[in-house]
């Protein structure tokens, strides 16, 4: 069933291999590479909160990371708000450790209870860090969809949710429940 | 940071490796003209990481940098950059594949599912990646990914099967449908 289903994907890929692109060797593809190498750019950080998570990224690349900073402790029932959006096409993952999970100020593990496009409302069913609140809602910034790298959240699914400055942890740092994570938010957090 | 005839060597040599598979990769996700702005502006990024690129199959990592970059661009994101936009690429159209008979079904089927299912079923059938690779470019762990695709793999099959029950619903209508009137 599996090389069956892959082949008959492969069948309205648009792009088959049998489909040429611009070859490497091509002039205008030597010249677009020159130009590239050529592009002068200075080097710049990101907001030193995050850096652990990410690397440093050429500040003329730097496309504003569109990130809402809503971050509210829950008072009287209310629930915590967390900014969520898709990390910057400039920053690429470094390797998951727990050490770098520890410094997470929010963590905890939930249960979706309404997913809709710009935002995910969950259940807390055991905080780890940095809140008491029964729910907690994840949302992205104004006109925007709420995409976190790699998680899609489905309602009655749990997931482990760490974050920083009022703002989800990508990498890894959070996700769909699981025995590996969760081991790893209870070596960060001491269970 | 590695010496500039270093960096421009590593470039250049990773350059010949991925450029085929990332005007695949793009042209596959976007117009032709978003494919060409989005494939100057990966290689872009790829130059001004070119001391992060891992050691081995870099394809992976260059994926995982082409998918930001689409995410962008279907965002509409107004906020490029303009030495971006100056090195836009126009490479000449890909031709239309000939003998492709499309397969509707499939398509309907793939549109039922969720943007990431939809990915890692593409990742795997167009680019041929395996979910160790899958993983780096979805930013997931190797078990997350193998069960992901394992699960998109099982949507699509109930997609399909619910289509073809619809479909032989249909069929047993219009069977009957004369039937009755006779």
């Amino acid at each position: 069933m599996n090389d069956e289903l892959r082949a008959r994907l492969a069948r309205i890929d648009p792009m088959p291999p049998g489909v040429p692109t611009e070859a490497v060797t091509a002039q205008s593809s030597q010249e677009l590479l020159e130009e590239i190498i050529s592009t002068q750019v200075t080097e710049g950080v990101l907001d030193p909160a995050r850096k652990g998570l990410w690397m440093s990224v050429a500040a003329a690349m730097v496309l504003v990371v569109g990130v809402a900073a809503a971050f509210a402790l829950g008072r009287d029932g209310e629930p915590l708000v967390l900014g969520a959006s898709e990390p910057d096409i400039t920053q690429i993952c470094m390797q998951f450790t727990v050490e770098q999970l520890a410094t997470a100020e929010v963590a905890f593990e939930g249960t979706a209870i309404s997913v809709d496009g710009s935002s995910v409302e969950l259940q807390v069913d055991r905080w780890f860090k940095g809140g008491d609140t029964g729910r907690v809602v994840l949302q992205a910034p104004t006109g925007m969809e709420l995409l976190i790298d790699g998680i899609v959240f489905e309602v009655g699914t749990s997931y482990l949710i760490s974050a920083t400055d009022g703002t989800v942890d990508y990498c890894g740092y959070s996700g769909e429940a699981n025995d590996q994570l969760r081991s790893a938010f209870e070596a960060a957090f001491g269970g | 940071m590695s010496s500039q005839p270093d960096r421009r060597a590593r470039f250049e040599s990773l350059a010949d490796v991925v450029f085929d598979s990332l005007q695949r990769y793009l042209h596959r996700r976007l117009d032709p003209e978003d494919a060409s702005d989005a494939f100057a502006e990966t290689l872009l990024v790829i130059w001004r990481r070119i001391d992060e690129v891992p050691a081995g199959d870099v394809l992976p990592w260059c994926y995982a940098v082409a998918r930001r970059v689409v995410a962008n661009q279907r965002r509409g994101n107004e906020r490029r950059l303009r030495l971006v936009q100056r090195l836009s690429f126009e490479p000449p159209p890909p031709p239309v594949t000939v003998g492709s008979h499309g397969d509707p079904e499939l398509e309907a089927a793939l549109d039922q599912l969720g943007e990431m299912d939809r990915e890692i079923l593409r990742l795997w059938a167009w680019e041929g990646l395996e979910p160790r690779e899958i993983a780096p470019v979805l930013g997931l762990t190797v078990n997350a990914a193998t069960l992901r695709l394992s699960r998109a793999k099982k949507k699509l099959a109930v997609e399909l099967g619910a289509m073809r029950q619809d479909q032989d619903a249909i069929g047993h209508r219009t069977d009957d449908t004369p039937r009755s009137k006779r």
